[in-house]
């Protein structure tokens, strides 16, 4: 386990964070994260109760 | 021997593996782990503890807790050397904590605080708090939380014993194998519940982990150094996840451990709240309850003792045991699934790094940091657990000693949750919350946390397990 930064050394390095804008790839991997959560939330809601329905 | 073998989670297993091992004569009759303390609930202190088994009497409460002290001494301490620990700096800390955490415990079964109505004739009592046995772990917790935010200086000292995680992955070893004779006894309802909780951590990991990124990186300005691991610290797994992500994007070691030290203060919280909502919005869905358990806190420790004080709030009563374990296999299957799936997430990230967002010269994915960081002792918790379930359905006459050698060991899962509990408290220091620069962080923690992490756990865990399994007062 790497050592635990102190508070002075963690607030220097938000301080020094720089804005980045949103990349192409960077919206891709969020649009595909929630485009293939909706598309599969249908096929495995389908096929738990299809396959392992409640008892 | 390699460093990455020479690590907590190799500890967690073999301490697993070990006590399962001495409860195994247990099978054939043979009590070798009937000596460790046991507590009840009391109204005279002098008949709180008791060895476990009744065979072990003549032993007394006091003899139990100094054999199980000198038990979880020796073995931990070995455990040190094993991973490179100072096990004289070990020692003299565990034997604070162990006394602290056990104090606690024993409090929490005081009979005003325990008691359930249906034991108020038995015990002569007309009144108690109703807290059941569980109240032991949560005074634990809040032992370990006093100590760590009024007296921070002995809670660092006591830092060295304080492995939350070490405890509840031994713990969570131990439980594989009274889950898996389980599992075997009712192995349609365990084939539901291992494919609903898979299903629900991929919905969860895609839908949270994408939000909790853009609010990080669109509304709060974080880079993306900081936005991936605070993503998934937040999101999926808390300290696991975020360190894992850390290596797989190559950030900054302040990065993932920062996000980590936020992840165990909001964990805390999130033990104490959820339960007690859980238990009054979902009366009727226990197993929904134990899902949203699993999704909605973080990191493995704090998600499976959270899974196992929430049994205990829907099924209080000896007869609920069977219950309480369906429960407990359902929170367990959903966080160690997202422990898998940690795995996954982060060769993704590491690909989507290395090849398209650094492009830096001969730039690979580091697969050998995310497989040192990756949480390693779920394969133990699978292996116990799949051993079980597969001696059960090949012979189902062996589900019952199975069951009885893993009652065996069950005191020893008991005793790692409280330990568990108290170390967990015990980091849990919300003065960092106010450290300078820290504000910002929190607040992105706070606002995906609250306002969308749990009411989409939620949800998921809703569309997957309404409907299945017990229903309190019914069975």
């Amino acid at each position: 386990m790497d050592a635990k930064p102190t508070d002075e050394e963690t607030a220097d390095a938000l301080s020094r964070v720089e804005a980045e804008p949103l990349l192409p790839v960077e919206k891709q991997l969020i649009a595909g994260s929630l485009l293939l959560g909706a598309a599969l939330l249908g096929v495995l809601l389908w096929v738990t109760a299809t396959y392992f329905p409640a008892k | 021997m390699k460093s990455w073998v020479r690590t907590e989670d190799t500890l967690a297993v073999l301490l697993g593996f070990g006590v399962l091992a001495l409860s195994l004569p247990g099978i054939a009759g043979y009590d070798l782990l009937g000596w460790a303390a046991s507590v009840k609930i009391w109204a005279n202190p002098a008949e709180a503890i008791s060895p476990a088994s009744k065979g072990y009497a003549p032993l007394t409460g006091p003899g139990a807790v100094a054999a199980t002290f000198a038990f979880l001494l020796a073995v931990l301490s070995a455990g040190m050397v094993f991973i490179g620990a100072s096990p004289a700096k070990f020692a003299v800390r565990f034997a604070v904590l162990f006394a602290l955490a056990f104090a606690c415990w024993v409090g929490g079964h005081y009979v005003h605080v325990a008691a359930t109505p249906d034991k108020y004739k038995s015990l002569g009592i007309t009144w108690s708090l109703g807290l059941t046995n569980e109240a032991g772990y949560l005074f634990a917790l809040l032992g370990g939380l006093v100590i760590a935010n009024f007296v921070p200086a002995f809670a660092a000292w006591l830092k060295e014993a304080g492995r939350s995680e070490l405890y509840i992955k031994a713990a969570i070893i131990i439980i594989g194998a009274s889950l898996g004779a389980k599992a075997a006894d009712e192995s349609g309802k365990t084939q539901a519940i291992l494919f609903r909780g898979l299903a629900a951590i991929v919905e969860a990991y895609l839908v949270y982990w994408a939000f909790v990124y853009l609010v990080a990186r669109k509304f709060f300005g974080f880079s993306r150094e900081w936005a991936a691991p605070l993503a998934s610290g937040i999101s999926i797994c808390g300290v696991s996840a975020a360190i894992t992500t850390g290596a797989a994007i190559r950030a900054r070691p302040v990065v993932p451990v920062m996000v980590s030290s936020l992840v165990v203060v909001f964990s805390v919280v999130e033990m104490l709240i959820l339960p007690p909502v859980a238990r009054y919005l979902l009366a009727d869905e226990p197993m929904v309850a134990a899902a949203w358990m699993g999704l909605a806190v973080k990191t493995d420790g704090a998600a499976i003792s959270t899974g196992s004080l929430t049994a205990g709030l829907f099924f209080p009563g000896t007869e609920g045991v069977s219950a309480r374990e369906a429960m407990v296999l359902t929170t367990t299957t959903v966080k160690v699934f997202i422990d898998l799936f940690i795995g996954v997430w982060a060769v993704i990230l590491a690909v989507i790094w290395a090849k398209v967002i650094d492009r830096k010269p001969g730039a690979t994915v580091p697969w050998r940091d995310i497989w040192e960081r990756f949480p390693k002792f779920v394969f133990g918790y699978v292996l116990t657990f799949g051993v079980c379930f597969a001696i059960g359905l090949a012979d189902p006459a062996s589900i019952k000693p199975m069951k009885d050698g893993a009652e065996q060991a069950d005191v020893f899962r008991r005793l790692f949750f409280v330990l568990t509990f108290f170390s967990i408290g015990l980091a849990a220091n919300f003065r960092r919350l106010w450290a300078e620069g820290l504000g910002k962080l929190a607040l992105v923690y706070v606002a995906c946390l609250f306002g969308f992490v749990i009411w989409v756990g939620l949800g998921i865990s809703w569309l997957f397990f309404h409907g299945v399994g017990p229903v309190p007062g019914k069975g």
